[in-house]
Protein backbone atom coordinates (compact mmCIF):
# COMPACT_ATOMS: atom_id res chain seq x y z
CA UNK A 1 0.00 0.00 0.00
CA UNK A 2 1.87 3.03 -1.20
CA UNK A 3 1.90 6.15 -3.25
CA UNK A 4 4.73 6.39 -5.75
CA UNK A 5 5.86 9.34 -7.77
CA UNK A 6 8.57 8.42 -10.22
CA UNK A 7 10.55 11.22 -11.82
CA UNK A 8 7.37 13.23 -11.91
CA UNK A 9 7.72 16.74 -13.29
CA UNK A 10 4.94 19.32 -13.45
CA UNK A 11 5.31 22.84 -14.76
CA UNK A 12 3.03 25.76 -14.02
CA UNK A 13 4.22 29.00 -15.51
CA UNK A 14 7.77 29.50 -14.28
CA UNK A 15 7.39 27.03 -11.41
CA UNK A 16 8.69 23.51 -11.81
CA UNK A 17 7.86 20.70 -9.41
CA UNK A 18 10.01 17.58 -9.46
CA UNK A 19 9.17 14.66 -7.21
CA UNK A 20 10.49 11.17 -6.88
CA UNK A 21 9.47 9.30 -3.73
CA UNK A 22 7.42 6.50 -2.30
CA UNK A 23 5.20 7.07 0.73
CA UNK A 24 3.14 4.46 2.57
CA UNK A 25 -0.60 5.00 2.27
CA UNK A 26 -1.26 4.25 5.91
CA UNK A 27 -1.45 6.66 8.79
CA UNK A 28 -0.54 10.28 8.35
CA UNK A 29 2.08 11.67 6.02
CA UNK A 30 2.99 15.30 6.47
CA UNK A 31 4.31 17.40 3.60
CA UNK A 32 6.55 20.06 5.10
CA UNK A 33 8.56 22.91 3.69
CA UNK A 34 8.86 26.69 3.49
CA UNK A 35 6.22 28.59 1.56
CA UNK A 36 6.76 28.40 -2.18
CA UNK A 37 8.27 24.92 -1.87
CA UNK A 38 5.51 23.41 -4.02
CA UNK A 39 3.59 21.57 -1.29
CA UNK A 40 0.12 22.51 -2.56
CA UNK A 41 1.14 21.73 -6.10
CA UNK A 42 2.36 18.31 -5.01
CA UNK A 43 -1.08 17.57 -3.56
CA UNK A 44 -2.97 18.75 -6.62
CA UNK A 45 -0.64 16.73 -8.83
CA UNK A 46 -1.40 13.59 -6.82
CA UNK A 47 -5.12 14.39 -7.02
CA UNK A 48 -4.83 14.67 -10.81
CA UNK A 49 -5.45 18.39 -11.21
CA UNK A 50 -2.17 19.03 -13.04
CA UNK A 51 -0.91 17.10 -16.01
CA UNK A 52 2.52 15.48 -15.66
CA UNK A 53 5.13 16.65 -18.10
CA UNK A 54 7.17 13.53 -17.51
CA UNK A 55 7.11 10.67 -15.04
CA UNK A 56 4.54 8.53 -13.35
CA UNK A 57 2.13 8.41 -10.41
CA UNK A 58 1.11 5.09 -8.89
CA UNK A 59 -1.33 4.55 -6.07
CA UNK A 60 -1.63 1.15 -4.39
CA UNK A 61 -0.07 -0.46 -7.48
CA UNK A 62 -2.47 1.19 -9.92
CA UNK A 63 -0.91 3.55 -12.46
CA UNK A 64 -2.85 6.80 -12.20
CA UNK A 65 -0.78 8.70 -14.66
CA UNK A 66 2.12 7.92 -16.95
CA UNK A 67 3.31 10.77 -19.14
CA UNK A 68 5.37 8.38 -21.28
CA UNK A 69 2.53 5.94 -21.96
CA UNK A 70 0.01 8.80 -22.14
CA UNK A 71 -2.26 7.12 -19.62
CA UNK A 72 -4.12 9.31 -17.21
CA UNK A 73 -6.90 8.65 -14.74
CA UNK A 74 -9.02 11.80 -14.26
CA UNK A 75 -9.24 13.42 -10.82
CA UNK A 76 -12.82 12.18 -10.40
CA UNK A 77 -11.81 8.56 -10.85
CA UNK A 78 -8.74 8.42 -8.59
CA UNK A 79 -10.50 7.90 -5.29
CA UNK A 80 -8.24 10.57 -3.83
CA UNK A 81 -9.88 13.39 -1.89
CA UNK A 82 -8.43 16.87 -1.52
CA UNK A 83 -9.31 19.56 1.00
CA UNK A 84 -8.20 22.88 -0.46
CA UNK A 85 -6.70 25.59 1.67
CA UNK A 86 -9.49 27.95 0.58
CA UNK A 87 -12.21 25.34 1.27
CA UNK A 88 -13.92 25.88 -2.10
CA UNK A 89 -17.45 25.33 -0.87
CA UNK A 90 -20.13 25.38 -3.53
CA UNK A 91 -21.79 28.80 -3.19
CA UNK A 92 -25.11 27.75 -4.70
CA UNK A 93 -25.73 25.12 -2.05
CA UNK A 94 -26.22 25.01 1.71
CA UNK A 95 -23.75 23.32 4.04
CA UNK A 96 -25.89 20.20 3.86
CA UNK A 97 -26.04 20.47 0.07
CA UNK A 98 -22.25 20.61 -0.07
CA UNK A 99 -21.91 17.48 2.01
CA UNK A 100 -24.70 15.70 0.13
CA UNK A 101 -22.86 16.42 -3.12
CA UNK A 102 -20.06 14.19 -1.89
CA UNK A 103 -22.42 11.61 -0.45
CA UNK A 104 -24.34 11.14 -3.71
CA UNK A 105 -21.17 10.43 -5.65
CA UNK A 106 -19.64 8.01 -3.20
CA UNK A 107 -19.40 4.46 -4.51
CA UNK A 108 -21.85 2.17 -2.74
CA UNK A 109 -19.17 -0.32 -1.80
CA UNK A 110 -17.19 2.17 0.28
CA UNK A 111 -17.51 1.90 4.01
CA UNK A 112 -19.67 4.96 4.50
CA UNK A 113 -19.12 7.57 7.19
CA UNK A 114 -22.41 8.88 8.57
CA UNK A 115 -23.08 12.52 7.74
CA UNK A 116 -24.66 13.56 11.05
CA UNK A 117 -21.90 11.83 12.99
CA UNK A 118 -19.16 13.61 11.06
CA UNK A 119 -21.04 16.91 11.36
CA UNK A 120 -21.35 16.47 15.11
CA UNK A 121 -17.67 15.68 15.58
CA UNK A 122 -16.63 18.67 13.49
CA UNK A 123 -19.12 20.91 15.33
CA UNK A 124 -20.98 22.00 12.23
CA UNK A 125 -24.34 20.38 13.03
CA UNK A 126 -25.92 23.76 13.72
CA UNK A 127 -24.75 25.06 10.37
CA UNK A 128 -26.19 22.34 8.16
CA UNK A 129 -29.07 24.38 6.78
CA UNK A 130 -27.15 27.62 6.41
CA UNK A 131 -25.97 28.97 3.05
CA UNK A 132 -22.20 28.78 2.88
CA UNK A 133 -21.63 32.48 2.22
CA UNK A 134 -22.18 33.46 5.86
CA UNK A 135 -19.70 31.02 7.36
CA UNK A 136 -16.51 32.10 9.08
CA UNK A 137 -13.13 30.91 7.83
CA UNK A 138 -12.88 28.23 10.51
CA UNK A 139 -16.39 26.99 9.78
CA UNK A 140 -15.67 26.81 6.08
CA UNK A 141 -12.60 24.67 6.58
CA UNK A 142 -14.54 22.27 8.79
CA UNK A 143 -17.35 21.97 6.26
CA UNK A 144 -14.78 21.29 3.55
CA UNK A 145 -13.26 18.57 5.71
CA UNK A 146 -16.67 17.01 6.45
CA UNK A 147 -17.47 17.02 2.75
CA UNK A 148 -14.19 15.29 1.91
CA UNK A 149 -14.56 12.64 4.63
CA UNK A 150 -18.14 11.86 3.61
CA UNK A 151 -16.86 11.26 0.09
CA UNK A 152 -14.93 8.28 1.57
CA UNK A 153 -11.76 8.57 -0.51
CA UNK A 154 -9.00 6.00 -0.29
CA UNK A 155 -6.50 8.72 0.49
CA UNK A 156 -7.29 12.20 1.76
CA UNK A 157 -5.00 15.11 0.93
CA UNK A 158 -5.30 18.19 3.13
CA UNK A 159 -3.74 21.54 2.30
CA UNK A 160 -3.11 23.41 5.56
CA UNK A 161 -6.38 22.42 7.18
CA UNK A 162 -7.62 24.72 9.93
CA UNK A 163 -5.20 27.48 8.99
CA UNK A 164 -8.13 29.79 9.74
CA UNK A 165 -8.48 28.58 13.33
CA UNK A 166 -6.69 29.97 16.34
CA UNK A 167 -4.09 27.92 18.21
CA UNK A 168 -6.14 26.04 20.77
CA UNK A 169 -9.09 25.19 18.49
CA UNK A 170 -6.69 24.28 15.75
CA UNK A 171 -4.95 21.76 17.99
CA UNK A 172 -8.26 20.25 19.05
CA UNK A 173 -9.31 19.75 15.45
CA UNK A 174 -5.95 18.35 14.45
CA UNK A 175 -6.29 15.77 17.21
CA UNK A 176 -9.78 15.02 15.89
CA UNK A 177 -8.30 14.65 12.42
CA UNK A 178 -5.92 11.99 13.73
CA UNK A 179 -8.81 10.18 15.39
CA UNK A 180 -10.87 10.26 12.20
CA UNK A 181 -7.96 8.97 10.18
CA UNK A 182 -7.64 6.02 12.51
CA UNK A 183 -11.36 5.27 12.86
CA UNK A 184 -12.16 5.50 9.17
CA UNK A 185 -8.88 3.76 8.23
CA UNK A 186 -8.40 6.80 6.05
CA UNK A 187 -4.79 7.55 5.23
CA UNK A 188 -4.05 11.25 5.07
CA UNK A 189 -1.41 13.46 3.55
CA UNK A 190 -1.32 16.86 5.22
CA UNK A 191 0.49 20.02 4.17
CA UNK A 192 1.69 22.27 6.94
CA UNK A 193 4.48 24.72 7.53
CA UNK A 194 4.28 24.48 11.31
CA UNK A 195 7.01 22.26 12.58
CA UNK A 196 5.11 21.39 15.81
CA UNK A 197 2.32 19.94 13.70
CA UNK A 198 4.75 17.82 11.75
CA UNK A 199 6.05 16.28 14.97
CA UNK A 200 2.58 15.79 16.38
CA UNK A 201 0.79 14.39 13.33
CA UNK A 202 3.30 12.67 11.13
CA UNK A 203 4.06 9.00 10.89
CA UNK A 204 5.87 9.82 7.70
CA UNK A 205 7.35 13.08 6.43
CA UNK A 206 7.93 14.44 2.95
CA UNK A 207 10.23 17.45 3.13
CA UNK A 208 10.16 19.92 0.25
CA UNK A 209 12.13 22.92 -0.84
CA UNK A 210 12.10 24.99 -4.02
CA UNK A 211 9.95 22.58 -6.00
CA UNK A 212 11.82 19.44 -4.98
CA UNK A 213 11.28 16.64 -2.51
CA UNK A 214 14.44 16.83 -0.44
CA UNK A 215 13.71 14.07 2.04
CA UNK A 216 11.12 11.48 2.92
CA UNK A 217 10.80 8.67 5.41
CA UNK A 218 9.64 7.93 8.96
CA UNK A 219 9.01 11.14 10.90
CA UNK A 220 11.58 10.42 13.62
CA UNK A 221 14.29 9.81 11.01
CA UNK A 222 13.57 12.68 8.63
CA UNK A 223 13.16 15.21 11.41
CA UNK A 224 16.48 14.30 12.98
CA UNK A 225 18.41 15.02 9.79
CA UNK A 226 20.48 18.11 9.16
CA UNK A 227 18.75 18.74 5.81
CA UNK A 228 15.44 18.95 7.66
CA UNK A 229 16.87 21.53 10.05
CA UNK A 230 17.98 23.46 6.97
CA UNK A 231 14.31 24.00 6.07
CA UNK A 232 13.51 25.64 9.39
CA UNK A 233 13.47 29.23 10.48
CA UNK A 234 16.06 29.95 13.12
CA UNK A 235 13.41 30.27 15.84
CA UNK A 236 11.87 26.93 14.84
CA UNK A 237 15.08 24.97 15.34
CA UNK A 238 14.76 22.19 17.86
CA UNK A 239 14.28 18.47 18.07
CA UNK A 240 11.53 15.88 17.80
CA UNK A 241 10.95 13.74 20.85
CA UNK A 242 8.52 10.83 21.03
CA UNK A 243 5.34 11.97 22.77
CA UNK A 244 5.56 9.00 25.12
CA UNK A 245 8.81 10.37 26.55
CA UNK A 246 7.31 13.76 27.39
CA UNK A 247 4.96 14.62 30.23
CA UNK A 248 1.93 16.24 28.60
CA UNK A 249 3.00 15.12 25.11
CA UNK A 250 0.30 14.50 22.51
CA UNK A 251 0.14 12.68 19.18
CA UNK A 252 3.13 10.77 17.87
CA UNK A 253 5.81 13.24 18.75
CA UNK A 254 6.58 16.61 20.21
CA UNK A 255 8.74 19.31 18.71
CA UNK A 256 10.84 20.98 21.38
CA UNK A 257 12.17 24.33 20.19
CA UNK A 258 15.72 25.08 21.19
CA UNK A 259 14.55 28.45 22.47
CA UNK A 260 12.29 26.74 25.03
CA UNK A 261 14.98 24.57 26.57
CA UNK A 262 17.07 25.62 29.58
CA UNK A 263 20.39 23.98 30.30
CA UNK A 264 21.82 23.21 33.72
CA UNK A 265 25.30 21.94 34.50
CA UNK A 266 24.03 20.31 37.70
CA UNK A 267 20.87 18.35 38.35
CA UNK A 268 18.14 20.92 38.98
CA UNK A 269 16.16 20.55 42.24
CA UNK A 270 13.01 22.15 43.56
CA UNK A 271 11.68 23.29 40.21
CA UNK A 272 8.19 23.02 38.76
CA UNK A 273 9.17 21.79 35.31
CA UNK A 274 8.05 18.20 34.75
CA UNK A 275 10.36 17.53 31.84
CA UNK A 276 13.96 17.29 32.87
CA UNK A 277 16.37 15.08 30.99
CA UNK A 278 19.97 14.23 31.71
CA UNK A 279 22.28 13.83 28.75
CA UNK A 280 25.68 14.29 27.21
CA UNK A 281 26.55 17.27 25.07
CA UNK A 282 26.90 15.90 21.55
CA UNK A 283 27.57 19.12 19.68
CA UNK A 284 27.86 22.86 20.19
CA UNK A 285 27.11 25.06 17.17
CA UNK A 286 27.98 28.74 17.35
CA UNK A 287 25.50 30.92 15.50
CA UNK A 288 26.54 34.13 13.71
CA UNK A 289 25.34 36.35 16.58
CA UNK A 290 27.35 34.38 19.14
CA UNK A 291 24.45 32.30 20.53
CA UNK A 292 25.14 28.61 20.83
CA UNK A 293 22.97 25.70 19.80
CA UNK A 294 23.81 22.91 22.22
CA UNK A 295 22.65 19.41 21.36
CA UNK A 296 22.19 16.90 24.16
CA UNK A 297 21.93 13.13 23.71
CA UNK A 298 19.34 12.01 26.29
CA UNK A 299 17.34 8.84 26.79
CA UNK A 300 14.41 10.63 25.10
CA UNK A 301 16.57 11.32 22.03
CA UNK A 302 18.44 14.42 21.00
CA UNK A 303 17.29 17.69 22.54
CA UNK A 304 18.77 21.02 21.59
CA UNK A 305 18.92 24.26 23.45
CA UNK A 306 19.84 27.75 22.35
CA UNK A 307 21.83 29.66 24.97
CA UNK A 308 23.59 33.00 25.07
CA UNK A 309 27.38 33.20 24.78
CA UNK A 310 27.51 34.29 28.46
CA UNK A 311 25.52 31.24 29.56
CA UNK A 312 27.79 28.99 27.54
CA UNK A 313 30.82 30.47 29.32
CA UNK A 314 29.17 30.19 32.77
CA UNK A 315 28.15 26.58 32.29
CA UNK A 316 31.58 25.65 30.93
CA UNK A 317 30.02 23.12 28.58
CA UNK A 318 32.01 21.16 26.08
CA UNK A 319 31.37 18.08 23.99
CA UNK A 320 30.92 14.97 26.12
CA UNK A 321 30.03 16.93 29.27
CA UNK A 322 26.95 15.96 31.27
CA UNK A 323 24.10 18.47 31.42
CA UNK A 324 20.38 18.68 32.16
CA UNK A 325 17.75 19.94 29.74
CA UNK A 326 14.67 21.57 31.31
CA UNK A 327 11.45 22.21 29.39
CA UNK A 328 8.34 23.96 30.69
CA UNK A 329 5.23 21.90 29.93
CA UNK A 330 3.65 25.08 28.63
CA UNK A 331 6.17 25.07 25.78
CA UNK A 332 5.02 21.67 24.48
CA UNK B 1 -56.80 45.11 -18.65
CA UNK B 2 -54.75 44.46 -21.76
CA UNK B 3 -57.97 43.80 -23.67
CA UNK B 4 -59.38 47.13 -22.60
CA UNK B 5 -56.33 49.01 -23.79
CA UNK B 6 -55.50 47.24 -27.03
CA UNK B 7 -57.48 46.47 -30.15
CA UNK B 8 -57.96 42.88 -31.30
CA UNK B 9 -55.53 43.54 -34.10
CA UNK B 10 -52.87 44.86 -31.73
CA UNK B 11 -53.28 41.88 -29.45
CA UNK B 12 -52.79 39.63 -32.48
CA UNK B 13 -49.57 41.46 -33.40
CA UNK B 14 -48.28 41.35 -29.86
CA UNK B 15 -49.07 37.64 -29.63
CA UNK B 16 -47.24 36.97 -32.90
CA UNK B 17 -44.22 38.90 -31.61
CA UNK B 18 -44.16 37.15 -28.25
CA UNK B 19 -44.60 33.77 -29.93
CA UNK B 20 -41.83 34.38 -32.43
CA UNK B 21 -39.38 35.74 -29.87
CA UNK B 22 -40.30 33.04 -27.33
CA UNK B 23 -39.75 30.19 -29.76
CA UNK B 24 -36.56 31.78 -31.02
CA UNK B 25 -35.08 31.86 -27.51
CA UNK B 26 -36.35 28.42 -26.57
CA UNK B 27 -34.80 26.68 -29.53
CA UNK B 28 -31.53 28.53 -29.69
CA UNK B 29 -30.85 28.53 -25.95
CA UNK B 30 -29.35 25.00 -25.75
CA UNK B 31 -27.13 25.74 -28.76
CA UNK B 32 -26.12 29.09 -27.29
CA UNK B 33 -25.20 27.36 -24.01
CA UNK B 34 -23.06 24.85 -25.89
CA UNK B 35 -21.29 27.61 -27.84
CA UNK B 36 -20.81 29.73 -24.72
CA UNK B 37 -19.37 26.79 -22.83
CA UNK B 38 -16.96 25.96 -25.63
CA UNK B 39 -15.87 29.60 -25.86
CA UNK B 40 -15.35 29.88 -22.11
CA UNK B 41 -12.89 27.00 -22.17
CA UNK B 42 -9.15 27.57 -22.47
CA UNK B 43 -7.78 27.57 -25.99
CA UNK B 44 -8.65 24.68 -28.26
CA UNK B 45 -8.00 24.20 -31.98
CA UNK B 46 -10.63 25.93 -34.08
CA UNK B 47 -11.81 28.14 -31.23
CA UNK B 48 -11.59 31.24 -33.44
CA UNK B 49 -13.93 29.61 -35.96
CA UNK B 50 -16.53 28.91 -33.25
CA UNK B 51 -16.09 32.47 -32.02
CA UNK B 52 -16.54 33.91 -35.52
CA UNK B 53 -19.62 31.80 -36.27
CA UNK B 54 -21.23 32.85 -33.00
CA UNK B 55 -20.65 36.53 -33.67
CA UNK B 56 -21.37 36.63 -37.40
CA UNK B 57 -25.03 37.72 -37.10
CA UNK B 58 -23.87 40.69 -35.06
CA UNK B 59 -21.82 42.14 -37.90
CA UNK B 60 -23.76 40.98 -40.98
CA UNK B 61 -26.60 43.19 -42.25
CA UNK B 62 -29.83 41.55 -41.03
CA UNK B 63 -31.19 41.53 -44.57
CA UNK B 64 -28.20 39.41 -45.56
CA UNK B 65 -28.88 36.93 -42.76
CA UNK B 66 -32.49 36.68 -43.97
CA UNK B 67 -31.27 36.17 -47.51
CA UNK B 68 -28.84 33.42 -46.47
CA UNK B 69 -31.66 31.72 -44.61
CA UNK B 70 -33.79 31.98 -47.70
CA UNK B 71 -31.04 30.38 -49.78
CA UNK B 72 -30.66 27.54 -47.26
CA UNK B 73 -34.20 27.04 -46.03
CA UNK B 74 -36.18 28.44 -48.92
CA UNK B 75 -38.59 26.12 -50.74
CA UNK B 76 -35.85 25.23 -53.20
CA UNK B 77 -32.90 25.56 -50.79
CA UNK B 78 -30.98 22.39 -49.87
CA UNK B 79 -32.20 22.28 -46.25
CA UNK B 80 -35.63 23.70 -47.06
CA UNK B 81 -36.46 21.04 -49.63
CA UNK B 82 -35.13 18.30 -47.36
CA UNK B 83 -37.27 19.53 -44.47
CA UNK B 84 -40.34 19.66 -46.66
CA UNK B 85 -39.85 16.20 -48.14
CA UNK B 86 -38.90 14.53 -44.85
CA UNK B 87 -41.10 16.28 -42.31
CA UNK B 88 -43.52 18.28 -44.45
CA UNK B 89 -42.26 21.44 -42.75
CA UNK B 90 -41.88 24.77 -44.46
CA UNK B 91 -39.98 27.55 -42.74
CA UNK B 92 -39.81 30.35 -45.31
CA UNK B 93 -42.76 32.77 -45.03
CA UNK B 94 -44.11 31.15 -41.83
CA UNK B 95 -44.13 32.08 -38.16
CA UNK B 96 -41.61 29.26 -37.53
CA UNK B 97 -39.39 30.88 -40.12
CA UNK B 98 -39.73 34.22 -38.35
CA UNK B 99 -38.67 32.46 -35.14
CA UNK B 100 -35.64 30.94 -36.90
CA UNK B 101 -34.55 34.31 -38.31
CA UNK B 102 -35.02 35.93 -34.89
CA UNK B 103 -33.07 33.10 -33.23
CA UNK B 104 -30.12 33.56 -35.56
CA UNK B 105 -30.07 37.31 -34.95
CA UNK B 106 -30.39 37.02 -31.17
CA UNK B 107 -27.85 34.19 -30.94
CA UNK B 108 -24.71 36.33 -30.39
CA UNK B 109 -26.43 38.25 -27.59
CA UNK B 110 -27.23 35.06 -25.78
CA UNK B 111 -23.80 33.51 -26.30
CA UNK B 112 -22.16 36.66 -24.99
CA UNK B 113 -24.17 36.84 -21.76
CA UNK B 114 -23.90 33.13 -21.05
CA UNK B 115 -20.21 33.01 -21.87
CA UNK B 116 -19.50 35.86 -19.48
CA UNK B 117 -21.22 34.06 -16.69
CA UNK B 118 -19.37 30.81 -17.43
CA UNK B 119 -16.11 32.74 -17.43
CA UNK B 120 -16.96 34.45 -14.16
CA UNK B 121 -17.30 31.08 -12.42
CA UNK B 122 -14.42 30.15 -10.15
CA UNK B 123 -12.66 27.23 -11.85
CA UNK B 124 -11.46 26.10 -8.44
CA UNK B 125 -15.00 24.93 -7.75
CA UNK B 126 -14.81 22.54 -10.69
CA UNK B 127 -11.60 21.12 -9.23
CA UNK B 128 -13.31 20.74 -5.87
CA UNK B 129 -16.16 18.88 -7.57
CA UNK B 130 -13.70 16.70 -9.48
CA UNK B 131 -11.98 15.47 -6.33
CA UNK B 132 -15.43 14.58 -4.97
CA UNK B 133 -15.78 12.15 -7.89
CA UNK B 134 -17.72 14.34 -10.30
CA UNK B 135 -16.71 13.57 -13.92
CA UNK B 136 -16.59 16.25 -16.64
CA UNK B 137 -20.24 15.84 -17.72
CA UNK B 138 -21.38 15.70 -14.11
CA UNK B 139 -19.41 18.87 -13.34
CA UNK B 140 -21.11 20.67 -16.22
CA UNK B 141 -24.60 19.81 -14.99
CA UNK B 142 -23.99 20.06 -11.26
CA UNK B 143 -21.58 23.02 -11.15
CA UNK B 144 -21.08 25.00 -14.35
CA UNK B 145 -24.72 25.28 -15.36
CA UNK B 146 -26.30 25.99 -11.95
CA UNK B 147 -23.61 28.56 -11.16
CA UNK B 148 -24.10 30.25 -14.54
CA UNK B 149 -27.86 29.85 -14.45
CA UNK B 150 -28.74 33.47 -13.60
CA UNK B 151 -26.51 34.59 -16.48
CA UNK B 152 -28.22 32.11 -18.77
CA UNK B 153 -31.61 33.49 -17.77
CA UNK B 154 -30.44 37.06 -18.21
CA UNK B 155 -29.05 36.19 -21.65
CA UNK B 156 -32.35 34.58 -22.62
CA UNK B 157 -34.37 37.57 -21.45
CA UNK B 158 -32.12 40.04 -23.28
CA UNK B 159 -32.34 37.93 -26.41
CA UNK B 160 -36.11 37.75 -26.04
CA UNK B 161 -36.41 41.52 -25.70
CA UNK B 162 -34.15 42.07 -28.69
CA UNK B 163 -36.04 39.37 -30.59
CA UNK B 164 -39.28 41.29 -30.24
CA UNK B 165 -37.75 44.00 -32.39
CA UNK B 166 -36.01 41.96 -35.08
CA UNK B 167 -36.87 43.39 -38.49
CA UNK B 168 -34.55 42.87 -41.44
CA UNK B 169 -33.94 39.16 -41.21
CA UNK B 170 -37.59 38.42 -40.44
CA UNK B 171 -39.07 40.44 -43.30
CA UNK B 172 -36.60 38.96 -45.76
CA UNK B 173 -37.01 35.34 -44.74
CA UNK B 174 -40.56 35.18 -43.36
CA UNK B 175 -42.10 38.14 -45.14
CA UNK B 176 -44.76 40.42 -43.65
CA UNK B 177 -47.93 38.33 -43.49
CA UNK B 178 -50.67 39.78 -41.31
CA UNK B 179 -51.70 37.45 -38.52
CA UNK B 180 -48.79 35.07 -39.22
CA UNK B 181 -45.39 36.66 -39.46
CA UNK B 182 -46.29 40.26 -38.78
CA UNK B 183 -44.44 41.09 -35.59
CA UNK B 184 -44.44 44.52 -33.90
CA UNK B 185 -41.70 46.16 -35.97
CA UNK B 186 -43.19 44.79 -39.19
CA UNK B 187 -46.61 46.12 -38.21
CA UNK B 188 -45.11 49.52 -37.44
CA UNK B 189 -43.42 49.49 -40.81
CA UNK B 190 -46.71 48.58 -42.54
CA UNK B 191 -48.59 51.27 -40.65
CA UNK B 192 -46.11 53.88 -41.80
CA UNK B 193 -46.65 52.84 -45.42
CA UNK B 194 -50.35 53.77 -45.39
CA UNK B 195 -51.71 57.32 -45.22
CA UNK B 196 -53.00 58.26 -41.73
CA UNK B 197 -51.23 55.26 -40.26
CA UNK B 198 -49.27 57.43 -37.85
CA UNK B 199 -51.54 56.90 -34.87
CA UNK B 200 -51.47 53.13 -35.33
CA UNK B 201 -47.72 53.26 -35.61
CA UNK B 202 -47.41 55.33 -32.43
CA UNK B 203 -49.59 52.94 -30.46
CA UNK B 204 -47.58 49.97 -31.70
CA UNK B 205 -44.37 51.79 -30.88
CA UNK B 206 -45.57 52.30 -27.31
CA UNK B 207 -46.34 48.58 -26.97
CA UNK B 208 -42.97 47.71 -28.42
CA UNK B 209 -41.15 50.06 -26.05
CA UNK B 210 -43.01 48.70 -23.03
CA UNK B 211 -42.15 45.13 -23.93
CA UNK B 212 -38.48 45.90 -24.54
CA UNK B 213 -38.02 47.94 -21.36
CA UNK B 214 -39.77 45.26 -19.29
CA UNK B 215 -37.34 42.73 -20.72
CA UNK B 216 -34.31 44.86 -19.91
CA UNK B 217 -35.41 45.54 -16.35
CA UNK B 218 -36.05 41.83 -15.86
CA UNK B 219 -32.59 40.96 -17.17
CA UNK B 220 -31.00 43.53 -14.86
CA UNK B 221 -32.89 42.17 -11.85
CA UNK B 222 -31.76 38.64 -12.69
CA UNK B 223 -28.13 39.71 -12.93
CA UNK B 224 -28.41 41.46 -9.60
CA UNK B 225 -29.97 38.43 -7.97
CA UNK B 226 -27.26 36.23 -9.46
CA UNK B 227 -24.45 38.35 -8.08
CA UNK B 228 -25.98 38.35 -4.63
CA UNK B 229 -26.55 34.64 -4.65
CA UNK B 230 -23.02 33.77 -5.65
CA UNK B 231 -21.16 36.17 -3.41
CA UNK B 232 -19.46 33.72 -1.16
Amino acid sequence: MSLKLREAVVRRGAFRLAADFEAPTTGVTVVFGPSGAGKSMLLSTIAGLHRLETGRVEFNDVVLEDAGAKTRVGPHARGIGLVFQDARLFPHQTVRGNIAYAERRRPAARNAPIVVEIARRLEIEELLDRPVRNLSGGERSRVALARAIVSAPELLLLDEPFAALDGRRRRAFLTLLLDLSREQSLPMMIVTHQVEEVAELADHVIAMQAGRVVGHGAAADVMARADFAALLDRRDLGARVDAAAVAGGQGGGVWIRADNVLLAAEEPRGISARNVWRGQVSSILREPDGAALVSLATNAGYISSRITPEALADLQLEEGATAWAVVKSHAL
Amino acid sequence: MVRAMLTAEEIQILATSLGVAGRAVLFSLPIAIAFAWALSRPKFPGKWIVDAVAHLPLVLPPVLVGYFLLLLFGVRGPLGSWLRETFGVQLAFTAEGAALATAVMAFPLMVRAIRLSFEATDRGLFEAAAVLRAGPWDRFWSMALPLAWPGVLAGAVTAFAAGLGEFGAVITFASNVEGQTQTLPLAIYSALQVPDGEETALRLAAISMTAAVTGLVLAELLQHWARRRLEA
